[in-house]
């Protein structure tokens, strides 16, 4: 027997006895993000970068998860194409790649919810959704909020507090949006989304894991997902099961040599290691996250942040600034008195991440109500 | 507009919770070592069948409702408050945990309070089971027990985890005791020369046999200071700890006469340990990190063709830093659970055994090992 299907026969039968791909179904998933076919055309998303959120023969909704989205049809007839596209840049275009030129928009103009009205034509078509300069390596800043949860009724104060900072580009996040992923929550997550001024690029978290499958990907996008910010690069990653599926692993070690030579920002749910290891939010297996630590300090990975414990930590992994940022709401840590907040970075594609601020929402909400 | 037609599963996960079917197989080994024992007086009057259901039902919520029936009413009662004392103990850790929001400073105590009292919750139902089912009538307790002076373990594992590229391990552990001193080292070596583990443990027992002092009892207490080196090599990096634990077994024949043969392990520790990173050209400082270390084990004595120190025993272990690691669940509880195990030890001849386990965490680890034992052994034949 040769050695791979002695051991492909050896794992198979140890691996059916536990469970030790959790997000293995999910991570697939991840691979039917972005794609759609309609009796008129079949549409992908590079790199499943939008989820497709509704699509008829004349028109198509898109939920974006990252600031500059390409777009590949295949157009069987001619026809024309309404184009909704949520979760954007205020300052979103479209650009046709083939011919050439910006799309006028029909509505949205500095909003996140935006509209635009193309004819297709049979063939291969292009299009690109980015904001002016995307591509070019530049200085700018992010916050980073995650675990809402059952806070959703109070996360408009969260938002309000976001949207009085000055010069943020998107809001990124690190999962567990609701308390338990159903379809009404992910619904009401969209709704309240409404008031933040900003596009929320995000990762699921365990929260997202209450129905199987997720409904999340269907709403928010992939699970696990990389782009390119001015020159800054952002990994997301599905750790919501306390591991990361070998499947994301795999997309992982790409992600990473794509990113080698850039400045580079590693999100995701649940960190590695709890800073905290009696306490063990990280991982489930110690050998597995110090593995992944071991993967991103020597991809040089500049920045790593994460969610799921309901608390602000600031920390080092193998060298690596780390930030647990669980401010969104839910139930927080009692003792440490910090409560709801959110994180802001100011980065640089060529000097890295210059500074890192905690806003506390509820000392902020205070102070403008004195004021 | 029209939504988009569900996807689907692309593939269904490999989910199972056979954890169970694992140790289920052990257990009926167990079984089956006991129905090849039947004999001897019971101690007790009632139909062992009906006070069997009724540790089930009432006997789940009510532990000890089996003894109950069987007229065994101080088993009974012991047995109800050992379940008392570990649902205080549950509710105690769980409700800490959430008052608390998880809060650093109270995690580590209100988890150990958890499993703590989660296995007490789970060993009086047990207990309560076993002694209405078992009906060598205490006959386990005729054969004295001492420690061995000498025991050496020599075997394979296999560990099945989809992110690390070993398999098959070689196994091989020592144990010296004297007087009250036990020292074992033990490794774990990689066919595939990917890993390797070390690890010493060095205890003091304070309650419980020396090697070669026989008696009825298989209770101890053990203060265990243990250090352990592992290296993972194509994933560059490796781990160092130390660790201190509190190692005790509680054998049930003081709740009860029927409880004879089974016991309870109980383990608190505290472990902290160093993670180093070897990536070329790269320095990369090392990380520290710290573990709660709590075990639960529920067991009973083989009877049967099985020497003195043959048991089988199902236990929970909260170490998260081990080849099984914590155990995994597709739902929104990941992470914090520690691995689900089962081991065998039986020895065929007095001083030959096998060991089978079998451990479930975010990896699979199944295999066995030959025991060896030598020292003052009172394991002239078998139980009746």
């Amino acid at each position: 027997m040769s050695r791979r299907l002695e051991r492909m026969v050896w794992s198979s039968l140890f691996m059916t006895l536990g469970c030790t791909r959790p997000a293995e179904e999910r991570t697939r998933r991840d691979l039917d993000v972005g794609r759609a076919e309609s009796a008129a055309f079949d549409v992908e998303v590079t790199s499943g970068l939008a989820a497709v959120r509704g699509l008829s023969q004349k028109e198509l909704a898109l939920w974006l998860s990252a600031p500059s989205v390409e777009l590949s049809f295949l157009v069987r007839e001619t026809s024309p194409l309404e184009l909704h596209v949520e979760n954007a840049m205020a300052a979103l275009v479209l650009t046709d790649l083939d011919l050439g030129g910006v799309l006028p928009l029909t509505s949205g103009a500095d909003a996140t919810k935006k509209s635009w009205q193309l004819t297709l034509t049979p063939g291969s078509r292009h299009f690109r959704l980015a904001a002016p300069g995307a591509d070019e390596n530049g200085h700018f800043r992010f916050a980073l909020m995650s675990d809402v949860q059952e806070a959703i009724d109070r996360i408009e104060d969260v938002y309000r507090v976001i949207n009085a900072e000055p010069e943020l580009d998107f809001l990124l996040g690190a999962g567990d949006l609701t308390e338990g992923g159903e379809v009404d929550q992910l619904s009401r997550f969209q709704r309240e989304l409404a008031t933040l001024d900003l596009p929320y690029y995000t990762t699921l978290g365990n929260h997202e894991l209450g129905e199987r499958p997720p409904a999340y990907q269907d709403w928010f996008g992939r699970a696990n997902f990389q782009f390119v910010h001015r020159g800054v690069y952002f990994t997301l990653l599905d750790s919501a099961s306390a591991t990361i599926d070998p499947l994301a692993q795999d997309w992982l070690d790409t992600w990473l040599a794509n990113g080698r030579e850039a400045v580079h920002v590693v999100a995701m749910h649940i960190p590695p290691f709890d800073p905290v290891g009696t306490r063990n939010a990280g991982f489930a297996s110690r050998a597995e996250a110090a593995a992944l630590v071991a993967k991103l300090a020597e991809s040089g990975v500049d920045l790593t942040l994460y969610g799921h414990i309901h608390s602000h930590y600031s920390f080092r992994n193998a060298g690596i600034p780390a930030f647990i940022s669980g401010g969104g709401g839910a139930t927080p840590e009692r003792v440490d008195e910090i409560g709801r907040h959110f994180m802001v970075f100011e980065i640089d594609a060529k000097r890295g991440v210059l500074s890192s601020e905690v806003v506390r929402v509820d000392a902020r909400t205070q102070i403008d109500q004195n004021e | 507009m029209a939504r988009l037609a569900d996807p689907g599963r692309t593939m269904v996960t490999r989910v199972s919770f056979a954890c169970v079917r694992a140790i289920a197989a052990l257990i009926l080994l167990s079984v089956t070592f006991q129905s090849a024992a039947a004999h001897a007086a019971e101690p007790v009057t009632r139909d062992r069948r009906v006070a069997a259901g009724l540790a089930i039902v009432p006997g789940a919520a009510l532990h000890g409702s089996g003894h109950y029936a069987l007229g065994q009413k101080k088993t009974a009662l012991a047995l109800l408050i050992t379940e008392g004392v570990g649902l205080a103990l549950l509710i105690g850790g769980v409700s800490t945990e959430l008052a608390s929001g998880n809060s650093r400073e109270l995690a580590g105590p209100a988890l150990a309070s958890t499993v703590l009292g989660s296995g007490l919750v789970l060993a009086s139902f047990g207990a309560d089971l076993y002694g209405t089912l078992a009906t060598d009538g205490g006959a386990v307790d005729l054969l004295p027990r001492a420690p061995p002076q000498l025991e050496s373990e020599f075997g394979y594992r296999y560990v099945a985890d989809p992110h690390f590229s070993y398999g098959h391990f070689v196994v091989e552990s020592l144990t010296l005791r004297q007087g009250d001193f036990r020292f074992t080292p033990s490794a774990w070596f990689a066919s595939n020369a990917s890993n390797v583990r070390y690890r010493v443990e060095a205890a003091y027992r304070m309650v419980g046999l020396e090697p070669g002092e026989l008696g009825k009892l298989d209770d101890h207490l053990e203060i265990v200071l243990g250090g352990m080196h592992q290296r993972y090599l194509p994933e560059r990096f490796q781990r160092s700890g130390l660790e201190l634990t509190l190692d005790t077994r509680f054998d049930f024949c003081h709740i009860g006469e029927t409880l004879r043969g089974s016991f309870i392990d109980l383990a608190l520790g505290y472990g902290v340990a160093k993670v180093t990173y070897d990536i070329q050209g790269v320095p990369v400082p090392a990380d520290t990190d710290d573990l709660l270390l709590a075990r639960v084990g529920l067991g009973v004595a083989l009877r049967g063709p099985a020497a003195a120190g043959s048991e089988a025993r199902v236990y929970y272990d909260h170490r998260h830093d081990d080849y099984a690691a914590g155990f995994l669940t597709p739902g929104r509880i990941s992470g914090v659970f520690g691995k689900f195990g089962a081991d065998l030890r039986w020895f065929f001849r007095p001083r030959l055994g096998l060991l089978l386990d079998a451990q479930v965490g975010s990896a699979v680890v199944a295999g066995f090992s030959l025991l060896l034992r030598e020292g003052k052994l009172r394991t002239q034949g078998a139980l009746p």
